[in-house]
């Protein structure tokens, strides 16, 4: 090993500046806690505008969700400026994201299901409230546990 | 990859370190990102970035969107081994002193 005679507390000081700067791309990929909540409103209208079976609401809806998606994944892409390295997701936090997805797709068609084959009225707008919810108050859980998932993994690996 | 001590002094400089640790994070990265994230002139950054490439650490890629150029970087498969096993140096020489224990080392 050729290691010239640098102080410890330098290496030391290196070292934290890797760290940050990994934190910085790790800060800067996540999606904003906006961005959740954007979604889980635009979700719920539509939806509602879906089941109201009035035309002129079904029209006004998709036309507030198309305009609100774009809004939000343009306004994600404009501050997203670099993409964060797939290895430091892993598995660990693809699996997390596919799991948050699939619950809470299953839990809003199960749920919709259910409360159409009991005659409840409005059950899909019902059944997307839960779906909502958890994108709501999930998505940001879900960037927290990324971000701690990401900063634990070694500083220079794995690749 | 895991690094095997190895101090480089190329990446150690200050201004690289910071640069090859976003870079060490990311796939490509605009050199918007680079320039505003260490804070540097864009001719100070194409200086440091160019240094790095005729090392064989860094891609550069020049693109176009729609007219307007667009710059980016990349660490390569070389410039990856270089910073772990530098990572792994300065790792071993606060190790040695004891002077910390990193998160690194509890974890993986």
């Amino acid at each position: 090993m050729t290691t010239p005679n640098i102080p410890p507390v330098d290496a030391e000081l290196a070292l934290a500046e890797v760290r940050a700067r990994r934190a910085q791309v790790v800060d800067t990929n996540l999606v904003p806690d906006w961005f959740w909540y954007g979604i889980a409103v635009l979700m719920m209208l539509f939806v509602a505008a879906m089941e109201s079976e009035i035309g002129w609401l079904i029209a006004v809806g998709t036309i507030v969700y198309a305009l609100g998606l774009a809004t939000l994944i343009l306004a994600l892409v404009r501050r997203a400026r670099v993409q964060v390295r797939q290895e430091l997701i892993g598995v660990r936090g693809a699996l997390a994201i596919a799991g948050f997805t699939v619950t809470l797709v299953a839990i809003g068609v199960a749920l919709g299901f259910t409360l159409d084959a009991l005659g409840v009225p409005l059950p899909a707008t019902l059944g997307c409230l839960p779906v909502a919810i958890g994108l709501a108050v999930g998505g940001p859980r879900l960037m927290s546990h990324l971000r701690r998932l990401m900063l634990s993994r070694p500083v220079a690996g794995p690749r | 990859m895991t690094g095997t001590p190895r101090f480089d002094e190329l990446i150690h400089a200050p201004t690289r370190l910071s640069l090859v640790s976003l870079l060490a994070a990311t796939e490509w990265a605009e050199f918007k990102f680079l320039r505003d994230s260490i804070g540097l002139s864009d001719s100070a950054l194409s200086k440091q970035l160019t240094t790095l490439e005729e090392a064989g650490y860094v891609d550069i890629r020049k693109s176009f969107v729609g007219k307007r150029p667009r710059t980016s970087a990349r660490l390569t498969p070389v410039g990856q081994q270089a910073f772990a096993d530098h990572v792994a140096a300065l790792q071993e020489i606060v190790a040695r002193a004891g002077l910390a224990v990193l998160p690194d080392q509890l974890t993986h």
